[in-house]
């Protein structure tokens, strides 16, 4: 009786959990009240943007100004970073696609936190904005990073459903409880923010797999239609793939999706001890 | 400031005639530089996973588990009875160093990684070891011919 009642609240309790991590996870950049008074209707900011151009590599890394004003803007950062290239800089280059927090392209470094620039709002303050690419990658250019390991990574822990007895004509029918393992794994967007905030990712990206290709590998592991469970868990059993994790927990501090790949990879350790 | 520690404040006029670089303008990146990106296969192949052996994964992983649990009961047995023994000494300092080792090879691992350091990298695993079997010696000299582990962590109290 009571369990049934909160399972009928249960996603919406899940959701505000959800809003109020995200809402932590950028609280840095959030500023309830604005502290800079406007003068003659204008309320310029200033953003420091990286930029590096691979046509001119001998050229080092600069940070470049920009100012905008905020009363003919967005209140998101992706809507500054679209302002200043569409009027002062176009060579400014960034990905974007969705500009609201799902397909995970905006990814940078913003006021040193990795965030989603869509979903980062302005701070309403004097300081200016300081936008760096996701840290510890090679940069293709400006803020765009290289991801190519990220997803090759990706690719070698074989992220799709794997069974010997698919059912023909009809879905492949999960229970609810076993769905509801999924939960807080397939929001994952592979935005690669948790992974590049990772010190130990930092250091050996190439074995390594991080956060974000973890929880993913977690994700298939406990996933009930699954069959390549045992063989999921054997091919990690190495030094490096999984244990290089020292639960530093960077990953989710800074999840823009309010997700825990740090859990994930705990209870991946633990599979792995007792498979 | 090199400058006015040597006493030569004088010359900082002719900064042309006294170049002296500060050690604060040394770059970290010049102590390792990062090496150039380098991708095993096309870009659209799977990362090829290390050799997969339990050995290496989940039975060393359970070992430091277990070593870092049983250092415990060898710590608090002593801290409150008050009282030591040989036995109980020698098996806190084989624990006790074995987590050390352990700790420290995984710093090793960490930051001297064998896929860019092909020569230090065994160099720093083997300098760990070679501490490591000198601790255990010194820790073993300490436990037979003097007092002892939990008599000498005590005596830092009562001395």
């Amino acid at each position: 009786m009571f369990s049934r009642r909160i399972q009928v609240l249960s996603p919406f309790l899940k959701h505000f959990v959800n809003r109020n991590a995200r809402m932590m996870a950028t609280e840095a950049n959030i500023s309830a009240t604005s502290a800079n008074p406007q003068s003659q209707g204008e309320n310029l900011k200033t953003f420091e943007i990286y930029r590096w151009n691979p046509e001119k590599p001998e050229v080092k890394p600069k940070l470049q100004k920009y100012t905008v004003d905020l009363t003919k803007c967005g209140p998101m950062v992706l809507d500054a970073l679209i302002k200043i290239k569409n009027e002062q800089d176009p060579t400014l280059t960034f990905r974007r696609s969705c500009r609201e927090g799902i397909c995970g392209s905006c990814a940078m470094n913003i006021n040193g936190s990795n965030t989603l620039a869509c979903i980062c709002n302005i701070k309403k303050d004097n300081k200016p904005t300081k936008i760096y690419p996701l840290p510890h990658c090679f940069i293709v250019k400006d803020l765009v990073p290289d991801l190519t390991y990220f997803y090759k990574q990706y690719k070698s822990i074989e992220p799709w459903l794997q069974n010997d007895n698919i059912p023909k004509d009809k879905e492949f029918y999960q229970s609810r409880a076993d769905r509801a393992k999924l939960d807080g794994l397939y929001e994952c967007i592979l935005c690669a923010c948790c992974s590049t905030s990772c010190p130990s990712y930092w250091w050996n990206s190439e074995e390594y797999l991080g956060p974000a290709v973890l929880m993913q590998a977690y994700r298939w592991i406990i996933d009930s239609r699954d069959q390549a469970t045992a063989k999921r868990l054997d091919v990690m059993q190495n030094s490096m793939s999984v244990y290089r994790c020292h639960t530093i927990m960077n990953c989710a501090r800074t999840c823009p999706k309010g997700l825990n790949p740090g859990l994930a990879i705990a209870k991946v350790k633990a599979l792995m001890a007792t498979a | 400031m090199l400058q006015t520690r040597l006493g030569l404040g004088a010359l900082r006029q002719g900064r042309l005639l006294f170049a002296v670089k500060s050690f604060s303008t040394t770059s970290v990146a010049k102590i390792f530089p990062p090496p150039p990106q380098t991708i095993k296969g096309t870009v659209n192949d799977a990362a090829v996973f290390p050799h997969h052996s339990k050995l290496h994964g989940s039975y060393h992983w359970d070992f430091e588990r277990i070593i870092a649990i049983a250092m415990v009961p060898q710590v608090m047995i002593p801290l409150f009875t008050g009282t030591s023994h040989p036995l109980m000494d020698a098996a806190l300092a084989c624990t006790l160093i074995t987590h050390a080792h352990l700790g420290f090879e995984s710093c090793v691992i960490d930051y001297f990684p064998a896929r860019r350091f092909k020569k230090l990298s065994p160099l720093m695993h083997w300098i760990l070891r070679g501490c490591t079997v000198l601790t255990l010696i010194g820790v073993y000299e300490f436990n037979t011919n003097d007092i002892g582990l939990t008599e000498g962590i005590k005596k830092l109290w009562k001395s």
